[in-house]
């Protein structure tokens, strides 16, 4: 346990660079976002009021108040977050990669640490984890500081506030990424750690066996898909909707811990006995 | 005592060790030699099980390896195994928080005997210097085992002057030490046991001191004699 | 302790002969205290098992000893001491002849060379 902890923080502070570059565009970029959209409004409200001399509440009819859900829906917002998570897809990969690459094989030593390799692997994901979490944490953080300058910036009459939670809700992507209860959280996150184990896996396979583990890995993620549909599967073509749906979520939930625990036990068998530096 | 029984290992279709057997004691040096590619390295590998074998087995005291075994037995390979970002200190102070069997005296003392300064990069190391690092943090660790790899090689003539001092040190008495080279000349008078690897065999192993008296030859002629046939 | 070893005897015996050496013309004096294995292994540069095994061998012949949790000291046996000093003569003597013998000289000739090199040489020391 001791050792887990020591690995999960030096693998955390491996990634600390990594981590405030995306948290730094993340800002920047929503920021840039929040003022340039609602300058936008602002300019065209101008314009129409102004030049074409359009009464207030013409305009209003006819445009509509700001809202900061315009902005939410904007490149701006969207494409960091677009960019985290694609920063993050393409740390699960670099995670592993980055202890084999160049003549300092870091991956010696940490196959050669006096404790259980798997731990290892449990730092590595605890990791992503961690790493999600707090990018999740710090869109939350921002979120009302980008609203707030956005009231600085357009007067009362010509915006709708929102709540946050009125934001994610209005936006079924961001309710995967900023879950409605606990429930959901646990579900979303915890489909989340199984892929992430299950392509750990095929990593780990292509570590050991190379190109043929490559091979292997995609079979191994095939079978682990279809076992966690399959009781969709058996709903849909064989049993004809047998299952209450919460029944078939407990069936899920049960397919998807018995696929990660295959998961773990492959990872520790190939890290054990399977592995080449 | 390191014992290594008729351990095969394939990479794809090419059997690179083809049954490699011999034995090395606590408190002796042993050499592995060979022509480079002959799999030296992957049979330090294999001890460590940081690479699977085909076929044999390979015991530690009598024991196959687990997590415990790292404590008792460490592995010093031809590249440095720490973070190119990391001080030597950082380095150091990574070890001691993972072995239990790291000694801080020790790493002070071969921090001295090396002349290195714990707050530079390794990157910014010279080759020598790294090698030296890399030898420091293992032979701090209170260990029954050391393998190195080619820790010669590549390196200045001073700096191999002052890695072959280690070992007439008492850093390396007691110690069971396998290391593997290419070129036996720094390093003669040091070791205790030849193996001599050719072809994915080990083609004899050997007491340097009893051929010296027995035969009255010197390692690098029974090697002449092996190689050159 | 800078000895240049060469490769084809036993190091250990080196070491061995090194020492006598240094008893033969005085370096070492009988009863003079001797560094410890671990220091010799050092200072010489060869492995510690084999300075271990010179130890052993040097006090096999008598030439040092070793009381409890004392340093190892040369013999003060006066008759080893001696014996020591006659072997190596004895041994230079017979390589000499060994390498002599393959030119055929009379033996009268050679002796009186070897009385005028050897007193030269003195000449050329003093």
């Amino acid at each position: 346990m001791k050792n887990y902890l020591k690995l999960v923080n030096f693998e955390l502070n491996r990634i600390t660079k990594l981590f405030a570059v995306l948290l730094g565009i993340t800002f920047v970029t929503q920021i840039v976002g929040v003022i340039v959209v609602s300058r936008d409004y602002l300019n065209m409200a101008n314009e129409k009021l102004y030049e074409e001399m359009m009464s207030k509440a013409v305009f209003l009819e006819s445009f509509g108040q700001m809202s900061f859900l315009q902005i939410v829906k904007s490149v701006w917002f969207v494409g960091p977050i677009a960019l985290c998570i694609a920063g993050v897809a393409f740390y699960i990969f670099i995670i592993w990669y980055r202890d084999w690459v160049g003549k300092n094989t870091f991956i010696y030593r940490l196959l050669m640490l006096p404790t259980t390799r798997l731990n290892i692997f449990y730092a590595k994901i605890t990791n992503i984890l961690i790493m999600t979490f707090g990018l999740v944490a710090f869109q939350l953080i921002i979120l009302p500081i980008e609203m707030l300058v956005m009231k600085g910036m357009v007067p009362n009459e010509f915006r709708t506030d929102m709540s946050v939670k009125e934001i994610v809700n209005s936006m079924p992507e961001l309710t995967i990424i900023i879950p409605n209860s606990v429930i959901e959280l646990i579900l979303y996150y915890g489909a989340g750690l199984l892929v992430v184990s299950i392509l750990f896996t095929a990593i780990l396979m292509e570590r050991s066996f190379r190109w043929k583990g490559i091979f292997a890995g995609l079979i191994y993620s095939a079978l682990a898909v279809v076992v966690l549909i399959s009781p969709l599967l058996l709903q849909e073509f064989v049993l004809n909707g047998f299952f209450y749906p919460i029944e078939l979520l407990v069936l899920e939930i049960v397919m998807g811990l018995i696929v990660l625990a295959a998961s773990i036990w492959m990872s520790g068998f190939l890290l054990m006995k399977k592995i080449t530096v | 005592m390191i014992e290594v029984k008729a351990v095969e290992k394939k990479f794809g279709r090419k059997k690179i060790l083809k049954g490699v057997s011999f034995t090395a004691n606590k408190g002796e040096i042993t050499c592995l030699i060979g022509i480079n590619g002959v799999g030296k390295t992957t049979i330090l590998n294999a001890i460590m099980a940081l690479t699977p074998i085909n076929k044999g087995q390979i015991l530690i005291d009598g024991k196959q390896i687990d997590k415990n075994t790292f404590e008792k037995i460490t592995f010093i390979p031809d590249a440095i195994t720490m973070l190119p970002h990391m001080t030597i200190a950082e380095a150091m102070e990574f070890m001691n928080d993972f072995y239990t069997c790291w000694n801080q005296k020790r790493a002070t003392e071969l921090l001295g005997f090396f002349r290195l300064n714990p707050s530079d990069r390794i990157a910014s190391l010279s080759k020598g210097n790294t090698a030296k690092v890399n030898l420091l943090l293992g032979l701090a660790l209170d260990v029954d085992y050391v393998l190195m790899d080619e820790p010669f090689s590549g390196i200045d003539m001073f700096s191999r002057e002052e890695i072959a001092n280690v070992f007439t040190s008492h850093l390396i008495e007691n110690r069971g030490v396998i290391i593997t080279t290419h070129e036996i000349g720094d390093i003669e008078h040091l070791i205790d046991k030849v193996v001599l690897l050719d072809d994915g065999m080990v083609t004899k192993e050997f007491s340097a001191e009893e051929v010296r008296e027995n035969e009255g030859k010197s390692v690098i002629d029974v090697m002449r004699e092996v190689y050159q046939r | 302790m800078n000895v240049n070893f060469n490769n084809r005897d036993p190091v250990y015996l080196q070491i061995v002969r090194y020492f006598k050496e240094k008893i033969a013309v005085g370096e070492l004096m009988p009863g003079e205290e001797i560094p410890s294995r671990r220091e010799l292994a050092n200072r010489m540069k060869v492995n510690p098992n084999t300075a271990q095994r010179a130890y052993k061998e040097m006090e096999e012949q008598g030439l040092i000893y070793t009381e409890k949790n004392h340093p190892s000291k040369i013999t003060t046996d006066r008759k080893t001491l001696g014996k020591v000093r006659d072997e190596l003569l004895v041994e230079a003597v017979d390589m000499f002849v060994t390498s002599v013998r393959s030119i055929n000289v009379p033996v009268e000739e050679l002796l009186d060379l070897v009385r005028v090199k050897y007193t030269a040489n003195d000449d050329k020391e003093a």
